[in-house]
This record gives C-alpha cells, sequence and structure tokens, in this order.
C-alpha cells in the first residue's frame, strides 16, 4: 500500500508493479494535485546537496532512457544543459568552491564554465556574467504528465489507484497492516508514506513519529509567449529563481519563493509581492522580458524538512517505509526514489545508499 | 498623485455601484480610493457620460436611460476622493492590500474596507465562427457608440437580451442602417415562466420600454424571431451568417460586420481570486458572490455590489452601492439596517422584474454548449469542442483538471470566454449538476502584468 499519489508514490507504485508485486496507491485527492503535479519542472543534477548527488545521478540514468519506463509521456521531458550562471563576486565563489568540492569527490557531471562559454552558450543574456555552473544533459519536464506517465504505466502492470481515498487510521496486526479510509479497509504487507507535506500525519498514524514537516507553497508564474531566447534552464548562483522557455515560447518563473500553505484547508496561497523579487532578476538577465505579461500565477503545498534533505527509507516499525519531505527539490529525484524504495520494500539493497535520508538523523539525542 | 497609505474604503469600479458607493462614502466623510480600468467614469452602462454631455451630438440616440446617469456622475465629480483611471486591479490581499498597475508601474494600497464593483460581462456564445474578425459582441458595438458615436453601417444582430435590443434601437436612432436582427429569444414560453410576470408589473415602464425597442426594430430592420442555429463562414473574415428561421427555413444573409449578444453575467474573475464564497445561479446559468443584504462577502470587510454580485440592472447597482457605504459608515454600531431600509425596500422592488426577463432572456442550450465539434471554445488556446471533449472523455473530474490536461482556461482572459462553457460540457458528461463541478480556481493576477511592472512593485514610493 502506498499512500501519497505525487511523483514519488507513482513511481514507486511502479517500480513495485512492474517487478510483480501486489500494489495499490491511495490519494486523497487527485494523482499529481499537489507539489508533484504544479512544480516548475526542473529536471537538475545541478546544485545538488552533496548528500544527494548519487540518487540524483541515478535519476538522471532513469530521465535520459525514461520512454522505457513510461511510454509516451516521456515526451514531456526535454533535456537541455542546466546552468547556474554567477552576476556578482559572492555567486563567483560560491560557484568556483563547489566546482572545486565536486572535483576533489570526483563527480564530472557539473563543472565551472567561464564568462565567455556562457556568453556562447546563451547569447542572449544581457546581464555580465562572472562564469557559472553547468551540467549537460539535464532538463525540464511537464511535471503533470510525467506523474501521469507513472501512475499509468503502474496500472498497465497491475496497480491499482484509488483517488479521493483519505487514510483514516492505520494499525498492524499479525504482521499485515490494516489501512482504515473513506473507501473502506484495505489491507497490506507494507505500507510506503509518500505522502509529502501531509507525511508527518500518516507516520503518526503508523507509530511513527517525526519531526514536524513544514508546509510551503512555492509559487511560479509563467509569462506569455516570446520568441526563443533561452535554450537552458537556467539560474543565478547565489540567488532563488529558475527560468526556462517551454515549447509555446512562454517563460515558467520559479525558484522556491514561498508563501504560506494550509494543509487542513488543503490550499496553497499566492502572494504575488513577494515575486517581485525574481522579477527583478529576470528583467537583469533578459530585459527584453520586461513588458511580456505574466498571465497566471501558481503556487502548490510542499513538505519542508529542518535540514532541505528528504526522508527515504525504514520507519521504525516493520514494514513501514518513508519517501517525503523533499523541500522542493524532490522533482528529479522521483524515479530513483521510487526504484529504490521498490528495492527496500523487496528486502533488496537498493543500488545508491540511503544513510543520509534516515528519518533517525533527528532524533540523535 | 499620492498613494495614502491606508484608506476607510478602496472601491473597484465607477459604473453606477462604485459611483454610488463613492458619493454616499464622502457623505459620511470617510477617505476614498476609487480604482477604473477606463478613462473616465460611467462603467459600462454611463460609458464617457461626461465626455458625451460635451458633445451635443450623441444626446438624442443614446436614450433617456443613459442621461439617467448624468446626476449621479455629476455629483460623483464633485466630490473629494483620490480617484485613479486607468488602472488595472490585478490581487487583492487578505489584509485588503489591492495591488494594481497604472502607467507601467505596480502599485499597493491599503484600506479598512474593499468594494468590488466591476459589473457584468457578455455571455461567451460559442457557435460556429464566433472567433473570426467581423464578429464581434453587441457589447463591443455599444462601446463604440458611446465613446465615439461610432458604429457600421449595415450591421446584423443576432442574439437576444436586453441589452440586444437597447443597442439595436440606439444604432438605428443614431442613423445607422441595420441589416437585419436574428432574435433568438424562443416564442413560446413555458406557463410558469408568467407567473414571474406578476411581481414584475411592479416594473412594468421596463417591460413597456422592452417591447417599444422591439416593436421600434421590427419595424425598421429586416427581423426574424425564434431563429436558432446561428453561424458565421468566411475565409479570412466572417462574411455570412447561416440560420434557421421561425418556420424552419435555412437562410443566409451577407454582411461585413456581426454583433452577437446572449445576455450579462457577472465579472467575478476578481471575487473568485479574492477567494470570497460564490454560489451558483441555475436560473441565470452563472457565479455570483455570495453577499448579505448590505453586500458584504464571506469575507469580513470585502463588498460586492452592482451586477458584479448578480444581474439586477442599473438602478439596483446605484442602491445597491450606497446600501454598503452606509453599512460601512455604520460598521459595528448596529444601526445599518435602520438608516438603509428606505434604500432596501427601493432596491426590492428594483429587483421585481429580474425573475421574468431571466426566464424570457434564459439561453437555450445551443448558445451554451457548441453543437459542432469544431467550434472554438477556448480562444486562447484555440481549443475546439472536440479536443475539450477528448479531455473530459478522460475522465476529467472538474474544470481544474481539465486544464491539465488540454491547457483550456490557461491563457490571458483566464477562463472569461471558455469557463461556463467546459463547466457545461463537463456537468453534461458525467451527469451531474453544474453547480457541482464547480469552475476554474482563479489565481491572481486577475488581469495580465508585464514583468517590468511587478519587478518596480517594491521600488518606487506611493508617488502616481
Amino acid at each position: 500500500m502506498i499512500i501519497g499519489g505525487g511523483i514519488q508514490g507513482c513511481s514507486t507504485a511502479y517500480f513495485l508493479s512492474k517487478r510483480g508485486q501486489s500494489v495499490t496507491l491511495v490519494e486523497k485527492d487527485r494523482i499529481g494535485r499537489h507539489a508533484s503535479g504544479v512544480n516548475a519542472g526542473g529536471v537538475r543534477r545541478l546544485g545538488r546537496d552533496f548528500s544527494e548527488i548519487p540518487l540524483s545521478l541515478a535519476a538522471a540514468d532513469i530521465w535520459q532512457n525514461l520512454g522505457e519506463e513510461i511510454g509516451d509521456a516521456a515526451n514531456g521531458f526535454h533535456s537541455c544543459f542546466y546552468i547556474k550562471v554567477a552576476i556578482d563576486e559572492e555567486g563567483r565563489e560560491l560557484g568556483l568552491e563547489r566546482a572545486d568540492k565536486l572535483k576533489n569527490a570526483g563527480y564530472k557531471h557539473e563543472i565551472w564554465i567561464d564568462a565567455d562559454e556562457i556568453k556562447a552558450r546563451l547569447p542572449n543574456l544581457s546581464a555580465p556574467s562572472l562564469g557559472g555552473l553547468l551540467v549537460e544533459h539535464d532538463g525540464w519536464a511537464l511535471p503533470w504528465l510525467i506523474v501521469h506517465g507513472f501512475a499509468n504505466a503502474a496500472k498497465s502492470h497491475g496497480a491499482e489507484i484509488v483517488e479521493r481515498c483519505s487514510v483514516l487510521n492505520l494499525s498492524r496486526k499479525n504482521d499485515i497492516w490494516q489501512i482504515d479510509t473513506n473507501h473502506g479497509v484495505f489491507e497490506a504487507e507494507n505500507v510506503v508514506n509518500c505522502s509529502g507535506a501531509w507525511a508527518a500525519r500518516i507516520a503518526e498514524l503508523a507509530g511513527d513519529p517525526l519531526p514536524p514537516i513544514h508546509a510551503f507553497a512555492p509559487m511560479l508564474a509563467v509569462t506569455d509567449r516570446h520568441s526563443r531566447i533561452l535554450p537552458a534552464v537556467m539560474g543565478v548562483l547565489g540567488h532563488t529563481l529558475s527560468l526556462k522557455q517551454l515549447d509555446t515560447g512562454q517563460f515558467v518563473i520559479g525558484g522556491g519563493v514561498r508563501a504560506s500553505a494550509s494543509l487542513s484547508a488543503n490550499k496553497a496561497a499566492l502572494a504575488l509581492p513577494e515575486l517581485a523579487e525574481s522579477m527583478k532578476l529576470v528583467v537583469k538577465l533578459f530585459p527584453e522580458l520586461t513588458n511580456s505579461h505574466v498571465v497566471r500565477c501558481w503556487s502548490g503545498i510542499e513538505g519542508y524538512m529542518p535540514d532541505n534533505l528528504p526522508v527515504i527509507g525504514r520507519g521504525q516499525q516493520d514494514g513501514l517505509f518513508h519517501g517525503f519531505g523533499f523541500s522542493a527539490h524532490g522533482f528529479q529525484l522521483g524515479p530513483a526514489v521510487g526504484e529504490a524504495l521498490a528495492d527496500l520494500v523487496m528486502g533488496q539493497q537498493p543500488r545508491v545508499s540511503l544513510e543520509a535520508f534516515n528519518a533517525s538523523r533527528f532524533c540523535k539525542n | 498623485m499620492k498613494i495614502d497609505s491606508n484608506y476607510d474604503i478602496i472601491i473597484i469600479g465607477s459604473g453606477p455601484a462604485g459611483m454610488s458607493a463613492a458619493i454616499e462614502a464622502s457623505k459620511h466623510k470617510l477617505s476614498v480610493l476609487l480604482l477604473d480600468d477606463q478613462s473616465s467614469a460611467g462603467g459600462q452602462v454611463f460609458r464617457n457620460i461626461a465626455g458625451n454631455q460635451r458633445r451635443k451630438s450623441a444626446s438624442s440616440f443614446l436614450g433617456r436611460d443613459y442621461w439617467s446617469g448624468s446626476k449621479l456622475a455629476n455629483e460623483f465629480e464633485n466630490i473629494q476622493i483620490d480617484v485613479i483611471t486607468q488602472s488595472r486591479v490585478w490581487q487583492i490581499g487578505e489584509d485588503k492590500s489591492v495591488y494594481f498597475s497604472c502607467k507601467t508601474k505596480a502599485f499597493c494600497a491599503q484600506a479598512k474596507f474593499v468594494i468590488i464593483a466591476t459589473g457584468a460581462m457578455e455571455r461567451p456564445m460559442p457557435i460556429p465562427g464566433w472567433t473570426l474578425p467581423g464578429v464581434m459582441t453587441v457589447g463591443a458595438a455599444q462601446t463604440l457608440l458611446k465613446n465615439d458615436s461610432m458604429g457600421a453601417e449595415d450591421a446584423i444582430f443576432a442574439g437576444t437580451g436586453p441589452l440586444f435590443y437597447l443597442t439595436i434601437w440606439q444604432y438605428l436612432k443614431a442613423g445607422f442602417r441595420v441589416k437585419a436582427v436574428i432574435d433568438t429569444a424562443p416564442s413560446k414560453l413555458p406557463f410558469y415562466s408568467f407567473l414571474w410576470a406578476i411581481p414584475a408589473l411592479l416594473q412594468i415602464r421596463l417591460l413597456v420600454k422592452g417591447f417599444q425597442w422591439r416593436s421600434f426594430i421590427q419595424k425598421n430592420t429586416e427581423y426574424f424571431k425564434n431563429a436558432s442555429s446561428v453561424s458565421f463562414k468566411g475565409v479570412n473574415k466572417a462574411d455570412i451568417i447561416h440560420f434557421v428561421d421561425n418556420t424552419g427555413t435555412k437562410k443566409s444573409i451577407d454582411g461585413e460586420h456581426f454583433f452577437i449578444h446572449q445576455g450579462v453575467i457577472p465579472n467575478i474573475n476578481l471575487s473568485m481570486a479574492t477567494e470570497v464564497k460564490h454560489l451558483w445561479s441555475d436560473r441565470q446559468k452563472c457565479w455570483y458572490p455570495y453577499t448579505d443584504k448590505f453586500g458584504e462577502s464571506s469575507t469580513r470587510g470585502i463588498f460586492v455590489v452592482g451586477d458584479g454580485a448578480k444581474i439586477f440592472g442599473v438602478q439596483v447597482a446605484v442602491l445597491s452601492g450606497r446600501i454598503a457605504a452606509k453599512r460601512i459608515a455604520n460598521y459595528g454600531s448596529g444601526i445599518s439596517m435602520m438608516s438603509t431600509i428606505s434604500s432596501l425596500v427601493k432596491r426590492g422592488i428594483q429587483k421585481s422584474a429580474r425573475p421574468f426577463l431571466d426566464h424570457v432572456f434564459a439561453p437555450t442550450r445551443e448558445w451554451l454548449v457548441p453543437v459542432h465539434d469544431n467550434v472554438i471554445v477556448c480562444r486562447c488556446e484555440a481549443l475546439d469542442k472536440a479536443e475539450i471533449t477528448e479531455a473530459i472523455n478522460l475522465g476529467v473530474s472538474g474544470p481544474n483538471q481539465l486544464k491539465s490536461f488540454s491547457r483550456a482556461g490557461m491563457g490571458r482572459c483566464q477562463g472569461r470566454l471558455c469557463g461556463l462553457t467546459v463547466q457545461h460540457m463537463i456537468a453534461e458528461h458525467n451527469k451531474i449538476a453544474e453547480k457541482d463541478v464547480g469552475y476554474y480556481r482563479l489565481r491572481p493576477p486577475v488581469r495580465p502584468i508585464t514583468v517590468g511592472e511587478l519587478a518596480a512593485l517594491t521600488e518606487h514610493d506611493k508617488i502616481l
């Protein structure tokens, strides 16, 4: 039984059902309704916390061959380079320091490039850059399509997906979980908790109390159509901005500016003035976007951990597994998390160590 | 001008409801900021009334009802409030901060109370060819007439509703030839509709006026009653209208300018984005914000008045604006009821004809949902009925999921032109009531704003 129909839950359902396991996924709203379906769709290894890099690299392998897993829905992924430019001395230092660390750790996917190469790659960029970090073959995706791709692929392997199904209670008898929902009682050997911002509640019901997960609503804005000027996904070192241009020519402006979210009301707020800072950066990078119209803004509810790293691994109870708290950077990891959780549930060793993501890190004393 | 940091009231819209609220508020010495997206006060119904007062030529053809706005407009001119014209409001915060853009900059003003008086919009009429150049709405035709005394010679009008008759009447009085009028109002009504005619007798003047407009039109144009199956054809622009007349005969008329209309509905984009509670009107087939008798919405301190609250027309809008401002002036003191009782009674009488009118002009299904698969439903994303149907068949539960499946409603108009159509379509497919289908979740910015405007929000001071 998987709880939560976001990217983590759906990819876990997919990898488990593909391997012949009997899977039911319950989602209290609709597949991809919250953070997984409405995020900025950045698919990046760039800028990952060092503990996340192995998982992120494993995920990138899956993304590059996504069609083999989810068929046509993989067309929702667009591979391109991801770049984070330095526009001030502070950003340059941050970038160079990171590039050094990456090199020393033996990673080759993310490298420092100089101002000339930035110019060659982003000829329309107006702000003078001092170099930047680059990853080839990252990209962006239409998140809603990808999540549904995993859900449908799981269904085709026999997984059952129940939407509008809220978990009311969890109990364990004779090594079997009883999952009480508004759609009746389900039984399962294992429960995988992929319920995002709502995961602490599920963990508590399962008798595995966790530190509180903070819910916020990362905000995004999309402009009207513009001629093509940005061939990559880009960010700015030392600033929270992500910028990409869709096939339609529209720009998606995101990068972690947050509004408040209410778990009980299921509502994500929107505070456009907070987006003003992002817009200032956009205007600096591409002055020609000054007169583009922002046609829509939106936000989704996401769960944040105190250290901004996810919880992935076994719970304290037998037959309980967690995969949540991705703190607004879980979308790219999704496929690898699903694969790793499937390994764990089936008693196998995941190909990537999940040590850093154990929930026990929060209860050292 | 300097924008105050804290007004008593911010009024959005300077139509009859907004103007009357402003006048009443200033009588109570409340500080008011009024924001309007047009260049002068009047709203749609009294559009450009100050300009037309100076230009005497317009006086005859706009009609007595239009000029009845002079008194209100003159009174409005003489009150001391802050007015910012050509400003677009794009967000109202929970703390009654109102964000708007004006002259390429974005501003924020705050108030204790907000009155939303953003009026009505025309009901979308998705029929074959409605997106072709040459096809405009009757409201647009009237806008040109009021703004610049401009009209199209030999125009063809198709549709129905009070505004439909009024505009054609004004067109004829202004001296424009009207080639044909294709009236889609059903000529036979179910008997219970006439029960509503009884309270409507309180507004007999209104009914008589309507009949006079129609008989004037019948005398002076080629008039087709009880028409159906209206469509436009043309390659680069519409050049012919096809329809079926009351005898079931197919007819075609060549033309250059076509005006369509199927009644008006509250323009709820701002109130919905402000997340006040909305209700569904089965009779008017539209959403409207919940308001109490003083106009206060489900959010304390945010009022919605005029046709934006529910379609009742200009007289009710004037009274509702006044009632809301009086309520605000006496907020919390409990004397609002007494001070507004006469306005409330007058308003009750003014409302009496509306249910009957709603029945007479109720849009039938063919004007709500396209009959043919290739009719555009979502204009911004250029999606036709077949494409929307295909998405709905995937198992869509409501308009918001439809957005993700098809991109319907994701363009600049924020769903104004497709929202009701997709709602009807989903209701029919899923066999559930329209009110249970719900509507697009509307989000700021309610009006498109530029990246530059938003970027400048925090940089400038509050001087306009």
